[in-house]
């Protein structure tokens, strides 16, 4: 097992409101990843995961409070100052692939140009070399050479997502942090997207970690070793993508449910919606809805084994037993 | 009858993205149109919804052409068809609560009388409660303001139902239960759907029967 | 989990903003009291001329000087901002109602209406519009009305123009789609969707012009063509003071000067953090 490239101990994020309330974005999330591994997060709009994925890079808002810890290569990443995070952790550290491409990329440069700049800034390129590495660069994530001359809106939807991975892999960041990277795609488009993700992922001798935050499982099950669920601001499951979309399935109430809504099983929904994260219950978040609650769950489950339920599907070590 | 009739639609009169479509639903039916991105099923979706005015083509309401659009149609046959859209964050004016969202096209059309009542039902239909209502778009998750978009479409209670990547943006279970809302709808209403998407097994499962955009031969 | 630790995220330029909002804040409120108070209570009349005390230069009795005639200046002063302000916020008020007509209904109708509309405000705006503005006075006696006539209509021409590209990229949003869809009339959607979302930039319009009017109507009283000369008005005061600061005596251009410069900067500080305030809402806080 190669050393955790991420590694979030308790991780919580809240945001202080008016009226001295605060809402609990993220609570006590923890879990490592390794280079060469791929973590899908997953979970319903509003439970966290971009919160999540936004704490990682320092692009909280100023309301916003932290605590416990995150680690990329030893550097801690939560209370860091704008200067660390400028200079050693945003395209360093940790490689953002946006959400939308075409946002992400300066309209009025072209990708060539774009690519040359972040090559400056982040790699000691002497200048005239800078055209030969700005073609690998686009070579690394698939962009056609012929097309570095073209301005982001002269590209289709497939091309800028590769355009604004090439620059986020100019860094060599261990770390890809893909947030919702399939958003609005069509079935294809999110395959290519995330086989290459999945490419990167593999790439160079150790390989880097990539930490997809998503709510299309279909997506997570094409291409994540593992993947965590979220549910109201907490890391409810983390599994074995294998065992998770597979056998035995997933253990937590939750998540099965997220699974048996999907159109190619169930296509029934979960009765009722989410708790506002101003406002937790103080015993397990999903109790109100789940079939499986009892007196027991007025009191918060652990997280243990991988796990944060009273009355799994099955025993989280009778699981990993099985596949052992 | 909601019949699209030989559409030709675009931005640009000399490439239009929509080409010569023709697309019928019988009243009650569920059609899901699908295709990949960008390939002008939106627009499709738009024309049928009297919301884009096609280049040439013409659809025809129950029996009757469209004599306008946008504001130029008649109030009567823009109501009769209700229209969700992909982005929720887009679609929903972002200084309305929640509940002024839903009841707008009742004020718009002069049913007030009818707010407090229809508005708790759709309310409860589409699974919001109390206090949410109370809320502006930006306090809640694009989950949430998707489910007040589908009450503000069905508040009218228009025969036919355009729903245009409704889900596009949404979580599993989120889906379901509006794909639910929906059925549960058409089945007390009896009104006719059109789903635009690309999610082949989610329109498949949903609807009585899918339609493949056929790419438009360019000459 | 009582014992949790939390680290703020916060970035400290936060707390210099407040330093600056509450500076500006407290600046304007002294100046609304000021020239609502001062002139009832003050027993001295700011028009008395005492040709014994001509060009006295700033002392506990007189804290500003005397101007060439022997006035109190700190009274001429907070007069001529009562007057200044007036003109700045008529004017302001009148130029930013056009504009967000104007503007709202170029874009709303569209079509022919909107480029011969626009046209016309490009025509106006091709003529530099203090030129123009001496044009309108020009026409008239000198007096208030003049003046603000002249500030309004040489100023809606911007405003018009943001309320209409706002207006114009709100149209081509889905909401609006769902409005008409919806039922709602080409009247009711401007009233009820469009404009109340472009009213807080008007607002913002409005109040950045209120300092930049102030500057217009000094800029004409200093060029004779504003208010008639006796009225103590801050264009006035720096232009009968030219004579005086030949001759060394600095005061009487002094605080007239920063009489328009300090309350200026104030409103303009408070508008910047108004704009800081309504921009970002775009997106929810919780980042949901």
């Amino acid at each position: 097992m190669t050393a955790a490239v991420l590694s979030v101990r308790d991780l919580s994020v809240r945001f202080r409101m008016r009226g001295d309330r605060h809402v609990a974005a993220v609570t006590g999330a923890s879990f490592d990843l390794a280079a060469g591994e791929c973590l899908a997060l997953v979970g319903e709009s509003g439970c966290g995961k971009s919160v999540l994925a936004s704490a990682l890079l320092g692009l909280l808002p100023g309301n916003a409070q932290t605590a416990g810890s995150a680690t990329v290569d030893g550097l801690e990443l939560l209370g860091a100052d704008e200067r660390t995070l400028a200079r050693s952790v945003r395209g360093r550290r940790v490689a953002l692939v946006p959400q939308s491409p075409a946002a992400h990329l300066t309209p009025v440069r072209t990708v060539g140009a774009q690519l040359e700049e972040t090559l400056r800034a982040l790699t000691a390129t002497p200048r005239r070399e800078l055209r030969r590495a700005a073609v690998a660069a686009a070579e690394r994530a698939a962009f056609p050479a012929s097309h570095l001359d073209r301005y982001p809106h002269e590209l289709s939807g497939g091309l800028a997502q590769r355009a604004a991975t090439a620059l986020a892999l100019i860094g060599d960041a261990p770390l890809l942090l893909a947030d919702e990277p399939t958003t609005g795609l069509d079935r294809d488009l999110v395959n290519r997207t995330v086989d290459e993700l999945r490419r990167h992922t593999d790439d160079g001798a150790t390989g880097r970690a990539l930490l997809m935050i998503t709510h299309d499982l279909a997506a997570a099950e094409r291409i994540a070793d593992r993947v965590a669920v979220m549910y109201a601001g907490r890391i409810v499951e983390i599994a074995e993508a294998r065992t998770f979309f597979g056998e035995p399935g997933p253990l937590h109430p939750y998540a099965r449910g997220l699974l048996a809504a999907l159109p190619e099983r169930d296509f029934t929904p979960i009765p009722g919606m989410p708790p506002e994260l101003g406002d937790l219950p103080d015993g397990c978040a999903f109790a109100a809805r789940c079939d499986r609650a009892t007196g027991l769950c007025a009191t918060r489950p652990d997280f243990a084994s991988g796990l944060a339920c009273h009355h799994p599907a099955a025993v989280p070590g009778e699981r990993s037993a099985a596949h052992a | 009858m909601l019949e699209l009739d030989t559409i030709t639609a675009g931005y640009d009169r000399l490439r239009p993205v929509v080409r010569e479509v023709s697309l019928t639903l019988a009243p009650g039916e569920a059609v899901g149109l699908l295709g990949p991105s960008g390939c002008g099923k939106s627009t499709l979706a738009k024309v049928a919804a009297l919301l884009h005015r096609p280049y040439a083509g013409r659809v025809v309401i129950d029996g009757e052409p469209a004599r306008g659009w946008r504001h130029t149609a008649p109030r009567a046959q823009r109501t009769a068809i209700g229209v969700v859209f992909q982005q929720p964050r887009m679609s929903a004016d972002p200084r309305l609560p929640l509940r002024d969202l839903i009841a707008e096209p009742l004020r718009a059309t002069g049913r007030r009388d009818e707010v407090p009542a229809r508005v708790g039902e759709l309310a409860d239909t589409v699974g919001l409660t109390g206090e949410l209502l109370g809320r502006r778009p930006h306090e809640v998750s694009d989950g949430q303001l998707q489910r007040a978009c589908l009450a503000r479409a069905l508040v009218l209670r228009p025969r036919w139902l355009i729903c245009d990547e409704m889900t596009a943006m949404l979580d599993a279970s989120t889906t379901a239960a509006l794909v639910a809302v929906v059925e549960e709808y058409r089945a007390a209403e009896g009104a006719g759907l059109l789903a635009v998407g690309h999610d082949s097994i989610l329109l498949e499962r949903w609807c009585d029967r899918t339609v493949h955009w056929q790419t438009p031969p360019t000459d | 989990m009582a014992d949790t630790l939390w680290r703020s995220t916060g970035r400290t330029r936060r707390s210099t903003r407040t330093v600056r909002i509450s500076f500006s804040a407290v600046t304007v409120a002294a100046v609304v009291l000021a020239v609502l108070i001062v002139p009832p209570l003050a027993q001295l009349d700011e028009q008395a001329v005492d040709l014994s005390k001509k060009l006295l230069p700033p002392s506990w009795e007189h804290p500003f000087g005397t101007d060439d005639v022997g006035r109190d200046l700190l009274l001429r002063c907070v007069y001529g901002l009562r007057i200044s302000l007036l003109v700045g916020l008529v004017a302001a008020l009148v130029a930013t109602v056009v504009g967000t007509l104007v503007g709202a209904a170029a874009a709303a109708f569209g079509g022919w209406t909107d480029r011969i509309v626009m046209r016309l405000v490009d025509t106006f705006a091709s003529v530099p519009h203090l030129l123009l503005g001496i044009f309108i006075v020009a026409m008239f006696r000198p007096g208030v009305w003049p003046v603000i006539a002249s500030v309004a209509l040489t100023h809606w021409l911007s405003t018009a123009r943001i309320v209409r590209s706002e207006v114009l990229s709100l149209r081509s949003r889905p909401f609006v789609d769902a409005a008409i869809s919806g039922g709602a009339s080409r009247l009711r959607l401007t009233a009820r969707h469009l404009l109340p979302s472009v009213l807080p930039q008007a607002g913002l319009a409005a109040v950045l012009m209120v300092p930049h009017a102030m500057w217009h109507e000094s800029a004409l009283s200093f060029l004779g063509l504003g208010l008639p000369t006796h009225q103590a008005s801050l264009g006035n005061l720096v232009q009968s003071a030219r004579s005086s600061l030949l001759a060394g005596d600095w005061w009487p251009t002094l605080f007239p000067g920063l009489f328009l410069i300090i309350p200026t900067l104030a409103i303009a500080g408070l508008a910047g953090a108004w704009r800081e305030r309504i921009n970002p809402r775009r997106r929810s806080e919780l980042m949901l």
